[in-house]
C-alpha cells in the first residue's frame, strides 16, 4: 500500500545517513484517506459476510435451477410483428431519451466547463445540477413519471433524459476542458462572439467525443431500459415483467435472451461508429475515450487523410469560382451517408415512440395535485427501523459487490493489458472475456439469477459482481496499457523476469488509477443497488417499488430522500479518495 | 469606420503590464504608422507576445493607454471590441487553425465578426463569402486543399491558411506573434515573403514579433527591440550602419556571456576606420 513508510536497507555503520535522509512527508489528509480506505475495505468484508454467499448454498440452488428449467420447458418468443415492434420501441425510446440527455447536457456542460463558464457560482451550480441527475435513478424517476403522464414511452424517455444528464453532461464538460484553447482564441482574435466562439472553435473539437459519449450512454441506458419495464415504461421490459408476474417463465427468459442478444449488437455497433468517429479525430484521448474504446488508431487518421487529397492540378480547384462546387471523395461521401443515415435514426426513433404531446400540456395542470400528494416524506407502516435495515442491505449488497469484483478484475484486466499480456492470444482472450461479460445486462443477470435460483440478495451481489468485473476489468487493462514504458524496459533490461516487472513497474505506476476506478464502480454499483429491489434482489428498492405501486407517494419520498443522501455521501467520498490518491 | 484614418495606427503611451509580481510589459510607448512593416524583435519573455495581444483587446493594459486605429483599446467591449478586433488580422506562432475543420471552413470563421450569430458547417456561410474565401486560399497558393481538414496539412501549409483567415477580416493592421517559429527554414522564407506581398498589395499595416536578428533585419521596416518588457531600440533598417546592427544584438542578447562578447565585437567596430 502506498501508505507505508519505506524501510531504510542500510547497514548499522550507515545509520548516520538514515537519521540524515528527509523523512517521507506524511499529510493528515493522506492518513485520514488512508484509513477510510481501511475501514471501507472491512465493512466491505463483513458485508460480504452478510450476503452470506457460500458455495454449498450456491450449489443447493443450482439443484432449483435444474429444477427450474425443467418446469420452464422451452424458451418461448412474442410474434415475430410484436417482437419486432417492442424490439424497436424499445430502441426508439432508450435513443430518445438519451438525446434528450444529451441536449440538455450542452449548456449545463458549458457552465460547468471551467474554461467556458462564466463564473465560479455557475460552475459550481452546474456541477452539483450534474450530480443531483445522476442521484437521481431512473427507475425512480420513471415511477414518478409514470404517476404524471399517462402510461407509455414518455416517462421512459423523460427519466432517462433526466437521469443520464448526469454522467452525459459530466464527460461534455470534461471534453470542453480539454480542447486545444488556440483555436478559439483565434476566433475571439477575429472578432468573433463568444457563441461564434463556441459553434466555431469549441464545438468542432469536442463533437467526435461527444458523439462517443451519447453512444456510450445510449448503450448503458439501453442495459437499464429493462428495469423501467418494472414499473410501467413500455417496451420490452413491462412484457418481461407481464410474464415473469404471470409465471410464464418461458416467456419471460426468451424476453431477456432478446434483450442480451440486442445489448450485445448494440454494443459492436456503437463501438465500430466510435471507433470511426474517434478514428477520424486523431488519436487524442481523453478518460472517456478511455472508458468507451481503445480501437483509436493512427491508421484511421491516416486513412481519412489519404482520402481526402485530391490528386495535385484537380479539375475543379482552376479558380476559385470552380471551386465552390466541393468535389466528391471517398470521405464525403461516407460522411454524408454516415449524417443521413444518423438522422433517419433518430427521426425513426422519436417517431416509433409515439409520444402523446398533448402529455406535456395536461401534465402541468396534473402536477401541483399530484406534487401535494408527494409530501410530507413519511415510512408509513413499516417505520423508520425497516427502511434504514432496508437501505443498509443496499449498501452491504454495494460493497460487497465491488470486493468480489476487485481480484477477478485486477487478473482478468491485467491480462487484458498488452503491456503485461505474455501474448497476444492470451490479451485477445482476456478482452473478449471483458466485452462479453459487459454486454450482459446486469439486471437481467439478477433477474434471471432471481427467478432461477430464488435468492434474493446473493443474487443481486453475484449479479452486481460479475457486471462490475466487465467495467473494472476494462478500466484496469487501460490504465495498465497507458502507464509509461520507460521503467519497464528498464526492469527488463537488469534481467527482471515478466513477474518482477509487472510488480515492480507496471502495478505501481497503474495502481493509482485503481484505486479511482475501484470507487467510480462503487458509485455505480450503490445506484444499481437500489434499483435491485425493485426486481426482487433485496434493500430498499422493494419497498419503494411497493410504495408506489401502492399510491404511497409520501413514503416514495422519504425512500428517494434516503437514496439521494446515501449516493450523494459515497460519491463524495469517492470524489475525495480520487483526489487524495491521484 | 471612415476611409481617411488617421496615419498613426497604433498608439501605445506608458504601457504597463503585471501578471502578479512579474512585469511583461514596462512603461512602453511606442507609435506606429500606416503601411509600415514592424518587427518586435526580442527573446521570449521580453514581452513581444503581450504587447501585441494589447493591440487586439485580448490582454489590458495595468496602466497606460493603447489607441489602435483611432480607438482606445481597453474602453471597448462587446459588439465595438469585435468590431475592432475584426480589423486586426492576428496571426500565431501554432497556426491556431480548427484541426476538424476544412481548410475552407477554416478561412471562413475569419469573416465572423461581419455576420449574426453562430456558424456551423460550410452551407452555413453565404455562397459571396464562400467564393471570397477561396479566393484567398487561391491567392496563398492553396486552392486545392480548399476541402482538406486542416490537420492533414504541413505547418507551413497551415499558416498560410492562417494569413488566408486573416485576409478574410478585411484588415487594415496586421499583427503576427512568431509566425514561423515553428516552421522549417524553407516554409518560413515562403511564409514571411508571403506576408510582406500581401501587406504590400493591401497597404496593411504590419507588426510581427521575431527572435531571429537577421530574419528581423532583412525583413522589417523598422526595428523595435524588446528586452524585459522594455524599448530598448527603435531603429529603421535601411542603411544600417554596422555598429548599429551589432547594436542591436547587443540590446536584445540575454546572457552576460552574450553581451561580453558582442561588447567586444563593437569595440573592433569602433576601432575600424569609419566606412
Amino acid at each position: 500500500m502506498t501508505t507505508t513508510v519505506d524501510r531504510p536497507r542500510v547497514a548499522p555503520a550507515l545509520a548516520s545517513l538514515a537519521e540524515r535522509a528527509p523523512k517521507r512527508p506524511v499529510s493528515p489528509e493522506r492518513i485520514a484517506a488512508g484509513l477510510t480506505l481501511v475501514a471501507l475495505v472491512a465493512v466491505s468484508i463483513a458485508a460480504l459476510g452478510e450476503v452470506d454467499i457460500s458455495i454449498p448454498d450456491m450449489i443447493a440452488s443450482w439443484g432449483n435451477a435444474e429444477r427450474f428449467f425443467v418446469r420452464v420447458g422451452a424458451l418461448s418468443f412474442p410474434e415475430p410483428a410484436e417482437l419486432a415492434w417492442l424490439v424497436a420501441l424499445t430502441l426508439g425510446l432508450v435513443l430518445t431519451g438519451t438525446l434528450l440527455a444529451a441536449v440538455l447536457s450542452v449548456p449545463i456542460a458549458y457552465l460547468a466547463a471551467s474554461n467556458t463558464t462564466p463564473g465560479n457560482g455557475w460552475r459550481a451550480a452546474a456541477r452539483f445540477a450534474g450530480v443531483l441527475a445522476r442521484s437521481l435513478p431512473d427507475v425512480v424517476l420513471a415511477m414518478v413519471f409514470v404517476l404524471m403522464f399517462s402510461l407509455g414511452a414518455l416517462p421512459g424517455i423523460l427519466a432517462i433524459g433526466i437521469h443520464s444528464i448526469g454522467m452525459i453532461s459530466k464527460m461534455f464538460a470534461d471534453a470542453i476542458e480539454q480542447i486545444d484553447e488556440g483555436p478559439r482564441l483565434a476566433i475571439r482574435a477575429a472578432g468573433g462572439s463568444r457563441t461564434q466562439e463556441f459553434f466555431s472553435g469549441i464545438l468542432p473539437q469536442v463533437l467526435p467525443s461527444w458523439v462517443a459519449t451519447v453512444l456510450h450512454r445510449n448503450d448503458i441506458n439501453l442495459r437499464g431500459s429493462v428495469v423501467l419495464g418494472y414499473v410501467g415504461v413500455a417496451g420490452l421490459g413491462l412484457e418481461m415483467s407481464y410474464a415473469f408476474k404471470s409465471l410464464n417463465y418461458g416467456l419471460g427468459l426468451g424476453i431477456a435472451l432478446v434483450i442480451f442478444v440486442l445489448c450485445v449488437v448494440m454494443e459492436i455497433v456503437s463501438s465500430v461508429v466510435r471507433a470511426w468517429m474517434l478514428g477520424r479525430a486523431g488519436d487524442r484521448r481523453t478518460w472517456a475515450d478511455r472508458l468507451i474504446g481503445r480501437r483509436v488508431t493512427r491508421k484511421g487518421l491516416v486513412d481519412a487523410a489519404a482520402s481526402g487529397i485530391p490528386s495535385a492540378g484537380a479539375s475543379w480547384a482552376q479558380s476559385p469560382r470552380s471551386a465552390l462546387r466541393r468535389p466528391w471523395t471517398a470521405e464525403r461521401a461516407r460522411n454524408v451517408v454516415a449524417g443521413w443515415v444518423a438522422v433517419a435514426v433518430v427521426v425513426a426513433g422519436v417517431w416509433v415512440c409515439q409520444i402523446n404531446w398533448g402529455d406535456f400540456l395536461t401534465f402541468w395542470a396534473k402536477l401541483p395535485a399530484v406534487a401535494v400528494q408527494f409530501w410530507p416524506p413519511t415510512f408509513g407502516v413499516y417505520g423508520p427501523e425497516v427502511m434504514f435495515e432496508a437501505l443498509r442491505e443496499t449498501v452491504a449488497i454495494a460493497l460487497a459487490a465491488t470486493l468480489l469484483a476487485l481480484v477477478p478484475s485486477l487478473l482478468l484486466g491485467s491480462f487484458a493489458a498488452r503491456n503485461v499480456a505474455s501474448g497476444a492470444g492470451v490479451r485477445g482472450t482476456a478482452r473478449f472475456a471483458l466485452v462479453g461479460i459487459r454486454g450482459i445486462p446486469e439486471i437481467i443477470l439478477a433477474i434471471v439469477l432471481i427467478v432461477i435460483t430464488g435468492l434474493g440478495m446473493q443474487a443481486g451481489t453475484i449479479a452486481l459482481a460479475v457486471g462490475g468485473v466487465g467495467l473494472l476489468g476494462k478500466l484496469i487493462a487501460d490504465s495498465f496499457e497507458e502507464v509509461d514504458r520507460g521503467p519497464e524496459r528498464a526492469l527488463f533490461a537488469t534481467g527482471a523476469t515478466r513477474l518482477q516487472v509487472y510488480a515492480g513497474a507496471t502495478l505501481p505506476q497503474g495502481g493509482r488509477a485503481l484505486i479511482g476506478h475501484s470507487f467510480y464502480l462503487l458509485d455505480t454499483n450503490i445506484r444499481a443497488a437500489t434499483i435491485l429491489g425493485v426486481v426482487g434482489g433485496g434493500g430498499v428498492g422493494y419497498y419503494l417499488l411497493n410504495a408506489s405501486q401502492g399510491a404511497n407517494y409520501g413514503m416514495v419520498t422519504a425512500i428517494v430522500l434516503m437514496i439521494l443522501v446515501t449516493v450523494l455521501i459515497v460519491e463524495g467520498i469517492a470524489m475525495w479518495m480520487r483526489k487524495v490518491f491521484r | 469606420m471612415n476611409t481617411t484614418a488617421p496615419e498613426t495606427v497604433v498608439r501605445l503611451d506608458g504601457v504597463t503590464k503585471r501578471f502578479g509580481a512579474t512585469t511583461a510589459l514596462d512603461d512602453v510607448t511606442l507609435t506606429v504608422d500606416r503601411g509600415e512593416i514592424v518587427v518586435l524583435l526580442g527573446l521570449s519573455g521580453s514581452g513581444k507576445s503581450t504587447l501585441l495581444r494589447h493591440l487586439d483587446g485580448l490582454e489590458l493594459p495595468t496602466s497606460g493607454s493603447v489607441e489602435v486605429l483611432g480607438e482606445a483599446v481597453p474602453a471597448l467591449s462587446g459588439r465595438r471590441l469585435r468590431g475592432l478586433r475584426s480589423r486586426v488580422g492576428f496571426i500565431f506562432q501554432q497556426f491556431e487553425l480548427v484541426p476538424s475543420l476544412t481548410v475552407l471552413e477554416n478561412v471562413l470563421t475569419g469573416s465572423l465578426a461581419s455576420v449574426r450569430g453562430p456558424r456551423l458547417g460550410l452551407w452555413s456561410y453565404a455562397k459571396a463569402r464562400r467564393l471570397a474565401a477561396l479566393g484567398h486560399l487561391d491567392r496563398v497558393g492553396l486552392l486545392d486543399r480548399a476541402y482538406q481538414r486542416a490537420d492533414t496539412l504541413s505547418g507551413g501549409q497551415q499558416q498560410r491558411v492562417a494569413i488566408a483567415r486573416a485576409l478574410m477580416q478585411n484588415p487594415s493592421v496586421l499583427l503576427a506573434d512568431e509566425p514561423v517559429a515553428s516552421l522549417d527554414p524553407e516554409s518560413s522564407d515562403q511564409v514571411m515573403a508571403l506576408i510582406r506581398e500581401i501587406a504590400a498589395d493591401e497597404g496593411l499595416t504590419v507588426i510581427c514579433s521575431l527572435h531571429q536578428v537577421d530574419l528581423a533585419i532583412s525583413w522589417a521596416d523598422r526595428i523595435v527591440g524588446l528586452r524585459h518588457g522594455g524599448v530598448v531600440l527603435d531603429l529603421p533598417t535601411q542603411d544600417l550602419t554596422k555598429t548599429q546592427v551589432m547594436e542591436i544584438y547587443g540590446r536584445v542578447a540575454t546572457t552576460t556571456a552574450e553581451l561580453r562578447a558582442v561588447q567586444d565585437e563593437l569595440l573592433v567596430a569602433d576601432a575600424e576606420p569609419a566606412r
